[in-house]
């Protein structure tokens, strides 16, 4: 009995076994995999699949779903690439173009000049005004009016987006030159000015202490003692006033950082305001 | 247990003590660790070989300031760099004016009790990080070199 399993197991895996008929390298097989590839996340893979048949398989949802992967794995640039083939009676051309606006946008930072529109449909349109104005928070001076950039958005996007026109377009910077002069005036007030209390408070007992030392010292004849402490006391008084200066610009490139990250965690949750694509079900 | 069973038991056991016994070469032995954290402050080159003008007087604050301070205070200094690093490192980048104010202000906010703990960010062993490109008010700089507090920063 056993001896009759074994050689029919012998005989029949043999046949049912892997064969050369089967070919897992056409470009349909491809297509699959890499279909697979890309609902699973596996961008960079499915993107490598869907090229090795693109000149095979001429589609426009295959060279769109490259841009999408090109544009997932932060390429860009090689995302674009693949729009500029894009032929303009293409099913995919408005939507293609949207994501190209995407793309410029994290390429170059910069507002958009005025684009020539392919056609959209109403989502679409909605997309691109929301994009096109957004675009203005990286311009250095503002195109529109804060009433009619807000207007654009949804109610539950206005608040945010009317916070980050405000701090783009008046943002809660420091003078440097008020921080320096009111160091000069009172030692450590340009810095309290900027927000840094302790450091503020440490330089005015600081100078003080070297300048009533100086004082003492002049007074008590010991003329040696007094200079030294003079030295050391201008000296700290003019790097407080210096350093009063420096804090205000850090000041200012905090509020710069902040406005740019606020700007990137919104759009991201927003997905750039374009429409979602499922491919998958 | 058969008796086979056994042998093989005994026969496994001496394979494998023979094989990771004590070899003379190799004595087991209790391990000597030091959990002392280096004082590198204390090798300090002192010496005066400079190019020009300008490296003798940075070399002559710095060795002042390690001399009579950070040699005696110790390795105590909150910042990255620390701040005679930060006095050559300012000099070098600025001038020797710019990088005495620099400094001054450096030493000022060095002996404030209440560094914020949101002000700097960190480097991986705990210290502030706080370089002299954020100081030589340069705008481009200070908006290049920026690092929100939050961040853990590789020296």
């Amino acid at each position: 009995m056993k001896l009759t399993l074994i050689i029919t197991l012998f005989f029949f895996i043999p046949n049912l076994a892997q064969n050369s008929h089967f070919n897992f390298h056409s470009p349909e097989n491809k297509k699959k995999f890499a279909d697979y590839l890309f609902c699973e996340g596996d961008y960079l893979r499915a993107v490598e699949e869907y090229e090795s048949i693109r000149d095979l398989i001429r589609n426009d949802t295959i060279d769109f779903k490259i841009m999408l992967g090109y544009s997932s794995l932060g390429l860009f640039e090689e995302s674009n690439k693949i729009f500029k083939q894009f032929n303009y009676e293409s099913v995919f051309y408005s939507d293609g173009y949207l994501y190209s606006l995407r793309n410029i946008l994290q390429i170059e930072q910069r507002e958009f000049d005025y684009p020539g529109i392919p056609s959209f449909d109403p989502t679409q349109w909605k997309s691109f005004r929301k994009l096109f104005s957004i675009s203005m928070l990286y311009a250095d001076e503002p195109f529109e009016s804060k009433e009619k950039f807000v207007s654009v958005f949804e109610e539950d996007d206005q608040i945010t987006v009317s916070l980050l026109y405000d701090y783009k377009f008046n943002p809660p910077y420091k003078s440097e030159l008020l921080a320096g002069v009111l160091s000069a005036v009172i030692p450590g007030s340009g810095k309290m000015y900027v927000g840094e209390w302790g450091d503020g408070i440490t330089a005015l007992l600081v100078t003080g202490l070297f300048a009533f030392l100086a004082y003492d010292n002049f007074r008590a004849d010991h003329n040696t003692r007094a200079w030294i402490f003079t030295g050391l006391g201008a000296f700290f008084y003019a790097g407080n006033v210096y350093g009063s200066v420096a804090s205000a610009q850090i000041f200012n490139a905090r509020i710069n950082f902040e406005f740019k990250e606020g700007l990137n965690l919104f759009l991201q949750h927003k997905n750039y305001f374009l429409p979602e694509y499922d491919f998958c079900n | 247990m058969t008796k086979n069973n056994l042998k093989f038991f005994f026969l496994f056991i001496f394979i494998s003590t023979s094989a990771f016994c004590q070899l003379d070469n190799l004595k087991w032995k209790k391990v000597d660790l030091s959990y002392e954290k280096p004082n590198n402050f204390r090798q300090r080159d002192y010496s005066f070989e400079f190019d020009d003008a300008g490296d003798f007087a940075k070399k002559s604050i710095a060795y002042t300031y390690w001399f009579f301070i950070s040699d005696v205070d110790g390795d105590n200094c909150p910042f990255r760099p620390s701040c005679s690093s930060f006095l050559m490192q300012s000099v070098e980048e600025t001038n020797i004016a710019q990088g005495m104010l620099m400094f001054f202000d450096r030493f000022t906010r060095d002996m404030n009790l209440y560094k914020g703990h949101y002000h700097y960010p960190r480097v991986k062993d705990g210290y502030y990080y706080d370089p002299p490109s954020l100081y030589t008010l340069n705008e481009l700089n200070v908006n290049f070199y920026y690092t929100p507090a939050t961040e853990v920063v590789d020296e």
